[in-house]
Formats: C-alpha cells, sequence, structure tokens
C-alpha cells in the first residue's frame, strides 16, 4: 500500500487533506486531521463580519454571508499566531485586503513568523462589495497584488481564486506571472436565498457564496481549466465530501485537497477520507495520489485541450 | 449513531426519543447536531436542537417538524448525534420561573428535572395543539395562548425572588430580558440561530452579544440576559 505523503509548494504534508480558509477554528475545536491548517481570511483592520442571518440552506450545500469576520492584523499576530505555532501542523494563512498595500503590510508581518509555511491571497470572497474579489476579477490587478505581495516575503504565496469570472484561467495565469507559487480553487460561488416565508433576502449581507457538493463541478472545471493553463500546483476546494472526491479532484489537477462545507456536517470527515484513501488508490492500480494528478487532461495518450483544438 | 427507540406525536409537536448507548449528556440547555439516517436529500446540514431530558439511558428531542431535515428526524432509523456542545443552563439554589415560548418549550422538562428549588412554570403557544406538549414539563403550568404573550403572567409575578429560566422566539426573549432587568430579577435565556457546524468553525450562528457579533454556539446557546438585552445592560 502507497503512502499519502505528499508535498505541495515546498511544505510537506503526511497526506493531502486540508482545510478551507473560514471553515475550521482549530484554536476552538483542534485540526479535526488535517495535514496543514489553514487560517480564516485576516485582513488589516479587525472586521465584525456581515450582521446574521449568515448561513442559508440550499440543495446539497449552503449559501453563507459571514464577510470576513476577524480579529485584525494586530491581534491575530499577538494572539492567535503564537497559538496557532503550536498546532503541530503546517500553517497557512489566508490573507484579504482592500488594496495592494493592505496585503502587503499583512503579508510581510505574517510571513516573518517562522511558524508560517505559506500565505494564501484570498481574492475571491464574495461576501465584501470592494476589495478582495474585485481584485480577483482583474488579471492584471491580481497580476499586481501578486508582484507587490511576492517582494514582502520569501514563503510561498498561494492565490485563492473566484470561479464567479468569466474566465478563472485567465486570473489564473497572471497569479502565475505575478509569482504565485500555487493556486487554490475555488472559493464559494456567488449565491443567494431568499425566505420562503417573507420573500425577502434570507441572509444579512444579502448575497453571499455558495458551497457544499452542488458546486463540485464547477470546482473540478476550474482546477481542469486552470491546471492546463498554468501547470501550478492546486490545492482543490469545492464539496469535497470522500475519497473518491479526492481522486477526482487530482484528476482534473489538484495535488492536495481541502474541505470545508463537509467537516460542518462531518467533523470527523478528513480521518474517514484518510483512512479510506489508500484502498481506493490501490484498486485504481496507483500508490499515491500524486500518480493520478492531472491524468483527465488526457485521454488515450493524447491532451484533451489538444484534441480540443484539433477540432475547432 | 444512535438508534430511534420510539417516535410520539406531542399535539402539533413531535417526541424523538434515541437510544444513548451510555454517552455524556451534558447539561439542560446544551444542543446537538442531529442528523437523521437515512439520510434526507432535500436537507444537508445537521441540525442543532437542545435535548427534552437526557440521560445515559435516552435522549429525547420535541421537534415542530417544519422542512425536510426535521421530517427525516421524525422518520429516521438512525441519527447521527454530535455534543454535547455549546454552554447550558447554570442552575442556581432556590426559586425558579421557566418561560416558554412555542418548541422553545422543548427544553424545559430537563430543567424542571434537575433544578434543586420550587419551580413555576410559564408557557406560551399559538393553539391548544402546540400547547399540548406543557404535559411533559409541568402538570400545573400557566398556559397562555396567543393573542395573549407568556409575558403577561410574568409581569403578573414580578419582582420576585427567584431565577428565571427562558427559551421562546428572539422577541419574546428580548420582552423577557427587558421584565427581568426592570425589576433586576436573574435571567438566562436559551437563544437559538441558524447554525452549520455547532462547534465553532463556521462563523455562522452570530447574534449580538456584549455589543458585537459572536458565535451563539461558541458563547451560549444560554446566556445572561444582560449580555443580549437590545440598548443595553441589566443590573
Amino acid at each position: 500500500m502507497g503512502s499519502l505523503a505528499t508535498r505541495f509548494c515546498g511544505i510537506d504534508l503526511a497526506h493531502p487533506l486540508l482545510n478551507g480558509s473560514g471553515t475550521l477554528d482549530a484554536l476552538a475545536a483542534g485540526t479535526l486531521g488535517v495535514s496543514a491548517y489553514v487560517t480564516k481570511t485576516v485582513t488589516l483592520n479587525p472586521r465584525a463580519g456581515n450582521p446574521p442571518q449568515r448561513i442559508a440552506e440550499t440543495p446539497q450545500g449552503m449559501v453563507n454571508s459571514i464577510g470576513l469576520a476577524n480579529p485584525g492584523l494586530e491581534r491575530f499576530c499577538d494572539e492567535h499566531l503564537p497559538r496557532l505555532a503550536d498546532l503541530g501542523v503546517p500553517l497557512i494563512v489566508s490573507v484579504g485586503g482592500w488594496s495592494r498595500e493592505e496585503y502587503a503590510v499583512a503579508v510581510r508581518r505574517i510571513g516573518a513568523h517562522p511558524a508560517v509555511a505559506a500565505l494564501e491571497l484570498n481574492v475571491s470572497c464574495p461576501n465584501v462589495d470592494t476589495g478582495c474579489i474585485s481584485i480577483g476579477t482583474d488579471p492584471s490587478e491580481t497580476r499586481a497584488l501578486l508582484e507587490r505581495c511576492r517582494a514582502e516575503t520569501d514563503r510561498p504565496l498561494l492565490a485563492k481564486l473566484s470561479p464567479s469570472v468569466a474566465d478563472v484561467s485567465a486570473v489564473a495565469l497572471a497569479a502565475a506571472e505575478g509569482g504565485a507559487a500555487g493556486l487554490v480553487l475555488i472559493n464559494t460561488v456567488r449565491g443567494m436565498a431568499i425566505d420562503r416565508d417573507t420573500l425577502q433576502p434570507l441572509l444579512g449581507g444579502g448575497g453571499g457564496g455558495l458551497s457544499g457538493p452542488a458546486v463540485k463541478p464547477v470546482a473540478l472545471h476550474a482546477i481542469f481549466h486552470c491546471r492546463a493553463a498554468t501547470g501550478l500546483p492546486i490545492a482543490g476546494v469545492g464539496g469535497v465530501a470522500c475519497a473518491q472526491d479526492c481522486l477526482e479532484f487530482a484528476s482534473a489537477g489538484a495535488n492536495v485537497v481541502a474541505v470545508g462545507t463537509g467537516l460542518f456536517r462531518n467533523p470527523g470527515l478528513v480521518e474517514e477520507v484518510v483512512a479510506e484513501l489508500p484502498g481506493l488508490l490501490e484498486r485504481h492500480g496507483v500508490s499515491t495520489l500524486d500518480d493520478v494528478v492531472g491524468r483527465a487532461h488526457y485521454h488515450q495518450g493524447k491532451a484533451l485541450l489538444e484534441v480540443d483544438a484539433n477540432h475547432s | 449513531m444512535l438508534q430511534v427507540a420510539r417516535v410520539e406525536a406531542v399535539g402539533a409537536y413531535t417526541l424523538l426519543v434515541l437510544r444513548n448507548d451510555g454517552g455524556e449528556v451534558g447539561a439542560p440547555g446544551q444542543f446537538f447536531m442531529l442528523q437523521a439516517d437515512p439520510e434526507p436529500s432535500g436537507a444537508y446540514l445537521s441540525r442543532a436542537l437542545s435535548a427534552a431530558w437526557a440521560d445515559a439511558g435516552e435522549i429525547a428531542f420535541l421537534l415542530d417538524v417544519r422542512g425536510a431535515g426535521t421530517a427525516a428526524l421524525a422518520g429516521a432509523a438512525q441519527v447521527s448525534v454530535l455534543g454535547p456542545l455549546g454552554r447550558g443552563f447554570e442552575l442556581h439554589d432556590g426559586p425558579a420561573i421557566l418561560v416558554g415560548g412555542g418548541i422553545g418549550a422543548a427544553i424545559l422538562p430537563w430543567l424542571v428535572r434537575d433544578l434543586p428549588g420550587p419551580v413555576t412554570t410559564l408557557l406560551g403557544f399559538r393553539e391548544q395543539r402546540h400547547a399540548v406538549c406543557a404535559a411533559l414539563i409541568d402538570a400545573d403550568a400557566t398556559v397562555v395562548l396567543e393573542p395573549t404573550y407568556v409575558t403577561e403572567p410574568l409581569a403578573r409575578l414580578l419582582p420576585v425572588d427567584a431565577t428565571v429560566y427562558a427559551c421562546g422566539p428572539d422577541p419574546m426573549l428580548q420582552a423577557v430580558a427587558a421584565l427581568c432587568a426592570e425589576h433586576a430579577v436573574r435571567c438566562l435565556l436559551a437563544m437559538e440561530a441558524a447554525m452549520a457546524c455547532g462547534f465553532g468553525a463556521c462563523y455562522g450562528c452570530a447574534v449580538e452579544i456584549d455589543g458585537e457579533w459572536k458565535r451563539l454556539c461558541v458563547e451560549g446557546p444560554v446566556l445572561e440576559a444582560g449580555r443580549v438585552l437590545a440598548g443595553g445592560h441589566d443590573g
């Protein structure tokens, strides 16, 4: 039986299962078995988040409108980071902001902490009106942000992208050109929910971000095309609920897989998937998830995107 | 995964009793995340529910079956149970006044059983069929139906040297908290919010506590009334 140990953007991992940013408070709930812990997005100033109601259940998923609630850079570095450093797994800190300079300040400060293995630039939160996602919808802004942050730290920078754009692979390519070491795909898909009784928007923030198994096909599509466009290592996120999903995400082009909404309904999910994965890999005749990565890009020895080109 | 021992109609509500296998049940007012097996196709998330009563032998929940999630629980063969979670009621010595509104009354039987002092129970419901569950709580309960609010019998008892324990819809809790603040009576509220995880991960259950949005699953669901009273603190 093969090993689940892997390497992602220079980070050694015991297995390929991470958490998605904002889906696990490890200081409250523990690491729940993840091989690297991704923090909730930190912004320069503290944010109270959006007014309730913040979550709405939807078919095979949920829409959230949390709004980047976080203690702000100062308190995160003083109070949270020292405790997160003791979790015993590599730490990936997610950073958000409203300007290049805000990201740069946070990246410089957080990237200087010895416990931080990598930084994730969240340019895709659907629950704020400006900043963040408005950077991630624009390839040239995304490239400039990566270049600016690249100058502030020697740690790997990961770009977390939104599928709610016309062409996510163009944004991914821009992130790669700006110096991203890897991609995190996908953030939640823009969505909303209507209260069945009042027929008013259910969420306090109006709209929100859809997650859960409902978005898995969207994630697979984004991963597939961003992999083809950039060749960068990818952390796949979006509705992962079982070991089979991990193989499918890997086949689309993800090197590691993150769970999020699945943890909400089953905090034991990572441990279950990690236990199930070796047997499933064996049934597919491979020993590691790495052996599957990108397999969907080839059919009978031909690269699918080339096949497409021949037919167009 | 706990086996369903029995399911009974209690007027408009449904009593779901699970066979406990000796697992920890916590204290009245704490809550559990429940997921039906077989899984409902129309409900993705677990349901956050406080127990009607619980011990080493059984855990009981009173359900208001409204959608696919609660319907699946009422029809489940077994139920996945995560908990106990959050902070429950701190039980104070001396007389107690229990105030329940609608399905909020669901968590009161356990309190009646565990409170050390004499208990007065006040319950408010929409219609008589909802009030049937009063028999599970306190045979001597004062029951009012809409348009009468449960705050009316409460107001007649105040001021009083007792602790008030309340659970019900937010407007009722705010009214109870305001009355208790006016008469300097200690008041504990069991609150409700839409929850995805129940253990602090999702930040979905934010409620204004101490003047800022905080996670109800971590801070509560039982809170000193002064921490959530709109427009300031009591005492």
